[in-house]
Parts: structure tokens; sequence; C-alpha cells
């Protein structure tokens, strides 16, 4: 007797549907996993050093439109927020640390940039789309992921880092 | 054989221990649901029903007395199970780490490499790089904090690893900021014999204050 075409499709949808969740795992509610990257200022800086205070983690790309407003916009809530206990770390996934220092500088960023020289991390956060950012808790723990950008996002990423800062 | 039986013994000990720990945490959170809910339970323990005033009479000089109470004996009995339940986590973890590294670094194969520093007046310590039969093993970035706590006597376990029996050679890169602030970078390298026990080698950096310039030696614990 053969089977029916729907109960393979049905099969296979599953099978689709079960590898892309296991794909994406989610980093929310987990540890964030801990990084140590080269700043463009100079010095080392680890993420479990803020432990105590709110991080907002900027993953971000030259090549990325998004980036390029992105990246001011994140400036604003710096300088609104650093005194409230905000940390913003910018990652940038650039090979070319040259290029990506020159395109930090031309955004006027004051929030420290970090040059992604760890393959590890890119895997750790599951970095598939640029820019993605990732707000870690003063206990360390990944509590909002946003992937691209787009101009009013900002918004969002206010009430997610009042509702942290207020913790 | 002897190995297993240890390890036998352990994980038997282990299990035991977090049996125990899994008991009284349970039994430890049941209270705390009982004195933090709210609502008392039907047989509440006399303690937790009573109020502070209640048991604890007014001072002398008309003061309340408040400051001065004793916790009841149940609070206390309490306050020691939770010490005691602290040092079996404490106790817990530490046989977990010793049998972690039997089993992933069996001392026949063990290498263990260290990093400290001495001074460190003309050198400031940025990256080491490791690398064992040309084969780049470690790459670690210190931040500001770790550096201090290296210049206040730390020592830190940079790596641990398994090696075979034989000789092998330790490469390490050293980089870092040098006198007058110049960019710096040194290696040092040590052929050694691996024999059967652990390995243990340190990464020095201290000062040579004639030469006012930093000194890199990897020192072979015997």
């Amino acid at each position: 007797m053969r089977r029916p075409h729907f109960i393979d499709g049905l099969a296979l949808a599953l099978c689709v549907t079960a590898g892309s969740v296991w794909a994406a795992p989610t980093l929310i509610g987990k540890d964030a996993p801990d990084f140590v990257l080269k700043s463009l200022d100079g010095p080392n800086l680890r993420l479990s050093e803020f432990r105590g205070q709110v991080v907002l983690v900027s993953f971000w790309a030259r090549w990325a439109s998004d980036s390029r407003e992105e990246l001011p916009a994140l400036d604003r809530i710096y300088t609104t927020y650093r005194h409230a206990g905000l940390v913003v770390l910018g990652v940038s996934v650039d090979e070319d640390a040259r290029r990506a220092r020159d395109f930090a500088g031309a955004m006027k960023v004051r929030y420290p940039i970090l040059l992604d020289t760890d393959p590890d991390i890119g895997r750790d956060y599951q970095l598939e789309r640029m820019p993605v950012t990732v707000l870690v808790d003063r206990a360390g723990v990944v509590r909002y992921t946003n992937v691209g950008f787009k101009r009013g996002d900002e918004r969002a990423y206010l009430d997610q880092i009042r509702e942290l800062l207020r913790e | 054989m002897g190995f297993f039986m240890n390890f036998k013994h352990r994980t038997a000990s282990v299990t035991l221990r977090g049996g125990l720990l899994a008991c009284a945490w349970a039994a430890a959170g049941a209270w705390h649901s009982v004195a933090f809910a709210g609502a008392p339970p039907a047989a509440p323990p006399a303690v937790v029903a009573q109020t502070p005033a209640a048991t604890v009479p007014a001072a002398p000089d008309g003061t309340s007395g408040a400051t001065s109470e004793t916790p009841p004996a149940d609070f206390k009995t309490l306050d020691q199970e939770v010490q005691g339940m602290k040092k079996d986590v404490i106790e817990l973890n530490k046989d977990l780490f010793v049998l972690q590294e039997e089993l992933l670094f069996p001392s026949n194969t063990q290498v263990a490499i260290y990093v400290s520093m001495d001074v460190g007046t003309f050198f400031a310590l940025d990256s080491v790089t490791l690398k064992i039969d040309n084969k780049e093993v470690k790459n670690y970035l210190y931040t500001a904090r770790e550096a201090d706590a290296l210049l206040k006597g730390g020592v830190q376990e940079l790596y641990l690893g398994n090696l075979k029996v034989g000789k092998h050679e330790l490469v390490a890169f050293f980089s870092g900021k040098g006198p007058m602030e110049r960019d710096y970078k040194r290696g040092a390298t040590l052929t050694f014999a691996k024999t059967v026990g652990a390995k243990y080698l340190e990464l020095k950096i201290t000062d040579r204050v004639t030469k006012h310039q930093p000194e890199f030696k990897i020192k072979d614990w015997e």
C-alpha cells in the first residue's frame, strides 16, 4: 500500500521545523558567554568584569548598513544612561582592524569599541546577521537580543534598558 | 584498576553527598516557604507564631530591648544547618573539581603551566601566547584587573593539558608595554622532558633592574 504524499510532506515539514529550532537556540535567560577582547583604545576588556552593571553588547560590522544607523543611536543612549550604570561595548566583527577603527572614529562613538579576534564569540552568540545587540542584566544573564536595526528601534532598546536599570 | 575503584568510590561519595544536600535543600526550602509565605501553616512552629516583642522583655531603662535580643534556639539551629550545608557545598565542589581533573587530566599525562609576575616596573602585561611543539595551545588577553592581581602576587593557571612522555618544546610569547611605554614583545623557550607524573611549569616575569628591562623565564618545577 502506498503512503499518501501529504504524510511525507508533513514528516518533511516537522523535520525542517525541528531542525530550525535546534539550529537557533535562544540565549535569553542564560549566562552571557564571557569574552575578553582588545579595545581600540588599548586595554583589554572582559565582559564578566562588568557584573553588577547593565551591559549592552553591540556586535556590528562596517559592511552592514544597519550598523551605520545603530552606532550613533547607541552612543546617544550611552551618554544618557552611563551614569545610571549602563555599559555599552561595541564589538566589531570586521577583519580589518584599521578600517574598523576609522569607521568607529567617523561615527564618533564614545563607548569602547572592541575587535573580535576570537572565533568562538560568533559561535557563542549565534551571530548570523549584523548588527546584533545583546542586553545583559546585572547578574550577567542575557535578557534581550535584537537582530538588525531600523530607525525607531532605539525606543525599544530604551524600554529594555530602563527595565534592567530599575532592577 | 585502582584508579577506577577510586573513581567509583568518589562517584558514590559525591552522589551520596548530592542526595543529602538535595534533601537538606528541600527541607530548607520547605521551611523558607513556611516562614515567609505570610499565611501560617496549620501547626506552625512556636517561634514563627510568636512576635519578637512578646518574647523579649523591655529593658530596665525603658528602651524596647529589640537591639540586644538573642535569636531563638530554633533560628540558631537553622543557621547552623545552613552553615553546615554551605560547608558541604564547598566540599562537594572541591571533590568535583578534583574528580574532573583526575578524569580529564590524568596525572600521568598532565601538564600545567602557571604565570607569575614579580615587580613589573618595566613591563605591563597585555597577552601571553603559548606554543607546545609548535602548536598554539593558548592565547590569553589580560585585563587591567588581572594584570594587577598578578602584580599583587597572584599566580594564574594559564594552561592545563595532556602530553605524552618524552621531550617537548614550550615557547611563550609575552606582549605588552615595555620601558618608556613602548610596545614590547618577547619570547621564552624551554625544552623539557615529560616523565610519568604531572609536570608543572611556571612562566615568570621579573624586572632586571641593572638593564632596566623585563626578564622572562620558564621554570620547570621538578
